[in-house]
């Protein structure tokens, strides 16, 4: 046995270019950023301040970071494929098979779970405590670990860029395709591996974020005055915990397939390869709702805060999330409608899809009758939040479409199944990520972004979102189907084209939005968040200052109906006062742990061995890992205290802020 | 963050939290040697009635079936702790959204399977036409 596994020089890919060049320039930035941290001197800042830290909220920026790098990455291979589906008419383009089946695998695996989970995720993980008026998570070093874990995911696979090769089966590897037989190379090992040790990380999020909104909420927060964001993330977090032991499950058998020579999904010996398909489907529909729901919430919360209005039908709002949550689990046969199931199979299946769009629907009517004579500013959130109304509207109908079998019998696996779920997906995850991020910038970081660049991106994404998938409609119903390296039919070009030039159109928003965040970088005094409360905001968040204190209040708020922050500022409006000051007394915070990090750098050593079965090397990441555990089991001290007089001394800074706020409140005389 | 006493809800604390309070040890003991004593019992009983002649051949499924759903009960009720009281709603909760999931994909799962064949010809018919 080679003491390196089926690991060799032979596993860089030197005879391609492509992969070739973009790993290189990946890892020279990479190296270039790094160098540059250690020469300045940042690095002991960058770990004690984020690699070990516990805060939601400096692991809500790292989660939302992690996504945003993921989706340029992802954001790349599309660009190859448009551009290959361009050219590859009656030609062979300039993507070899092998190589294109790499690509929409990467694409598909990276978006969903690198790019949308993280930002979903990274955005409750700031959000969630501070609306609830509270501290931190239930579990702040677990949910340190579960992003650390999320990154191995994300390491592992931008690794095979360079040393092997990815899946080449699909983001979601259908056997037999995807067993040992018939894709012998270490592509689908690195898929496997990737999300087996990412999976974990997300249980652990879904478990320590149900545990904290059920168990830890300011004091008078009962459930009817939690805001829809915290809803319906206690909504997505509660189907996380159901629904991904469900794939870390389907994922196992078929690990064990590849490597023990199990039969779960052969042909031969009893398998049964559909039982892959319907299993990762249980996973997979409720997953497009882990990502919608968090979405429906930031809308919710943006769509009220810039009309001016508390959100019409708050309670049919959790009711219709609480729905959405239970009907999801029964619906997952409508991506398998072909497979060979009866009539009455799909028919049943087919009718309990279509009536989840009624729970969305009540979301919408929702959303407009908030909008509906208020006060709308067209803040870059805002648009955001219209561009999804419209966008997304179109996107249910075309699935509703989907649900129905007989339809679906034609479009199934056509690229009109692939417009429609870039359509749901784009305007709901996407356009919510970009949202949430301009909504709460200045919370995290104390300066609104740029309003300009921010329109700018939001125009491009819209108008390029259309341009790219439009045309993927029409050409599924031409006949043209998903993954096509190269085809033939003349009448599927011109869409192509059209597609490609959409694609160029995403990549100017793409500009923008990195020239966003630069400009409003360097002009971030112009830009200061001097109050705390930049966009008239509704909920607890924004009572405290931007960027908040480590420990979020000084003071726990003391909620007495829905909306309190609202409630607060209404009543300092009519005293023409602040609340009276508190009594501030010393705060306990967990301290920080390099605990979540170094499991994950020796989970990223094992995942990385089993799949180039280096055994040794497995067994020593497996122990370091577990003995990683066993020391932060054994730690002696859990927290540290800041004094009460450096609470008053943060708290008093932000009194001032808001009584100067007030003063100039009552010389304006705007009513509130 | 461990939160004080006073920022959690009083009426959603964890299980056993209350019962720590106002229990002495010897009644958790106690609490747990019955269940084990009666988890013991269902096990034997179980590997018991698949050799004796007491229950009617056909019938033993049914009675596997039966005795490891009053197993799962005796381990809710002396192992994790769920009671009816409202300190346990989240439990409750949490607990019939889980049973209902499991019933949902395993049941959905079953009933997928066994339909997955529906437009096939009969296996007769596939040989007598390939003749
Ligand atoms: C309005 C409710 C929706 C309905 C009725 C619906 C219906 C469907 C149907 C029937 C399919 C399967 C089509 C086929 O494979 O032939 C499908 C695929 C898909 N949908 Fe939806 N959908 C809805 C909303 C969403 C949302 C909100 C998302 C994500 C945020 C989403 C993401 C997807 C994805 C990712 C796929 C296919 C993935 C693949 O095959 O690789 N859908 N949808
Ligand atoms: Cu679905």
């Amino acid at each position: 046995m080679h003491l390196l596994g089926k690991l060799s020089w032979n596993a860089i890919p030197w005879d391609q270019p492509i992969p070739l060049v973009a790993g290189a320039v990946v890892f020279v930035a990479l190296f270039a950023v790094v160098a540059w941290t250690i020469l300045k001197g940042h690095l002991p800042y960058l770990w004690r301040e984020w690699i070990t830290s516990v805060d939601h909220k400096r692991i809500g920026v790292m989660y939302t970071l992690l996504a945003l790098v993921m989706l340029v990455r992802g954001f790349v291979d599309a660009i190859m494929m448009r551009s290959q589906q361009a050219i590859a008419f009656r030609a062979p383009g300039y993507l070899p098979p092998e190589h294109y089946n790499q690509i929409f695998s990467a694409h598909g695996t990276i978006m969903i779970f690198f790019a949308a989970m993280p930002l979903m995720i990274g955005l409750m993980n700031f959000v969630v405590p501070l609306q609830l008026g509270v501290r931190d998570v239930a579990f702040p070093t677990l949910n340190a670990t579960s992003f650390w874990l999320t990154a191995t995911g994300a390491l592992l696979v931008n690794i095979s860029l360079v040393v092997g090769e990815f899946d080449p089966a699909g983001w979601l590897p259908y056997p037999p395709l995807s067993e040992l037989r018939y894709s012998p190379g270490v592509g689908v090992d690195y898929y496997l591996w990737a999300l087996l040790i990412s999976g974990v990380g997300t249980l652990m999020t879904g478990i320590n974020f149900v545990t904290t909104i059920l168990k830890i909420r300011a004091p008078g927060m009962s459930y009817l005055r939690m805001t829809i964001f915290c809803w319906t993330a206690l909504a997505a977090n509660l189907m996380i915990v159901a629904a991904f032991p469900v794939l870390t499950a389907t994922l196992a058998m078929l690990t064990l397939d590849r490597y023990l020579g199990f039969h779960f999904f052969t042909n031969a010996a009893g398998g049964n390869m559909m039982m892959f398909i319907n299993l990762i489907w249980a996973w997979g529909h409720p997953e497009v709702y882990i990502l919608a729901l968090p979405s429906f919430g930031v809308f919710s919360e943006v769509i009220s805060t810039f009309s001016g209005k508390p959100l019409f039908g708050y309670r049919s709002m959790v009711a219709a999330t609480m729905f959405i949550c239970l009907v999801s689990f029964t619906v997952w046969l409508h991506h398998f409608f072909t497979m060979g199931a009866g009539a009455d199979v799909n028919g049943i299946f087919g009718i309990a899809t279509s009536i989840i769009a009624v729970g969305t629907g009540v979301k919408i009517y929702n959303w407009l009758f908030t909008m509906y004579g208020g006060r709308i500013r067209f803040a870059t959130p805002m648009l955001w939040a219209m561009g999804f109304l419209v966008t997304f509207t179109i996107g249910g109908m075309t699935g509703v479409l989907l649900a129905v079998p007989p339809a679906d019998f034609q479009l199934h696996n056509s690229l009109f199944l692939v417009a429609h779920f870039h359509n749901v997906l784009i305007s709901g995850v996407l356009f919510a990520g970009f949202a949430g991020i301009t909504y709460w910038f200045p919370k995290a970081f104390g300066f609104r972004l740029h309003e300009g660049w921010g329109k700018a991106a939001f125009w491009f994404s819209l108008i390029g979102f259309y341009v790219t998938f439009m045309p993927l409609y029409v050409a599924g119903l031409l006949g043209m189907t998903r993954r096509l390296q190269h085809y033939e039919v003349a009448a599927w070009h011109p869409w192509m084209l059209v597609a490609a030039f959409g694609i160029v159109i995403m990549t100017c928003a793409l500009a923008c939005q990195v020239t966003q965040i630069v400009v409003s970088i360097r002009r971030r005094d112009e830009l200061r968040d001097e109050t705390g409360d930049p966009w008239d905001g509704r909920s607890l968040e924004w009572a405290t200052a931007s960027p908040p204190p480590a420990f979020n209040f000084a003071v726990l708020p003391d909620v007495r109906g829905e909306e309190p922050y609202q409630a607060i500022k209404r009543r300092a409006i009519e005293t023409q006062q602040l609340s009276s000051e508190a009594q501030y007394e010393p705060i306990e915070l967990p301290r920080n742990s390099p605990t979540g990090f170094i499991a994950a750098f020796f989970s990223t050593i094992t995942g990385f061995a089993l799949i180039w079965h280096i055994w040794w090397m497995v067994g020593l990441g497996l122990a370091a890992a577990y003995a990683v555990f066993v020391w932060f089991a054994w730690r002696d001290v859990e927290e540290y205290e800041i004094p009460a007089d450096a609470v008053a001394r943060a708290d008093r800074d932000r009194r001032r802020a808001r009584a100067e706020w007030l003063d100039h409140h009552e010389r304006a005389g705007e009513p509130a | 963050m461990t939160p004080a006493k006073e920022e959690i809800n009083a009426d959603d604390v964890a299980p056993g939290v209350m019962e720590a309070a106002d229990h002495s040890i010897r009644d958790g003991i106690q609490g747990y040697l019955i269940g084990l004593a009666l988890a013991i019992m269902l096990t034997v009983a179980s590997f018991y009635i698949v050799h004796t002649p007491l229950i009617w051949g056909p019938g033993i499924p049914v009675a596997l079936v039966v005795l490891a759903i009053a197993q799962i009960g005796v381990h809710l009720v002396f192992f994790l702790h769920i009671t009816t009281a409202p300190d346990n709603t989240n439990n409750v909760l949490a607990l019939a959204f889980g049973v209902l999931i499991v019933a949902l994909v395993i049941g959905g799962s079953l009933w997928i399977m066994s339909h997955l064949n529906q437009n096939m010809l009969p296996m007769d018919q596939m040989t007598r036409m390939q003749r």
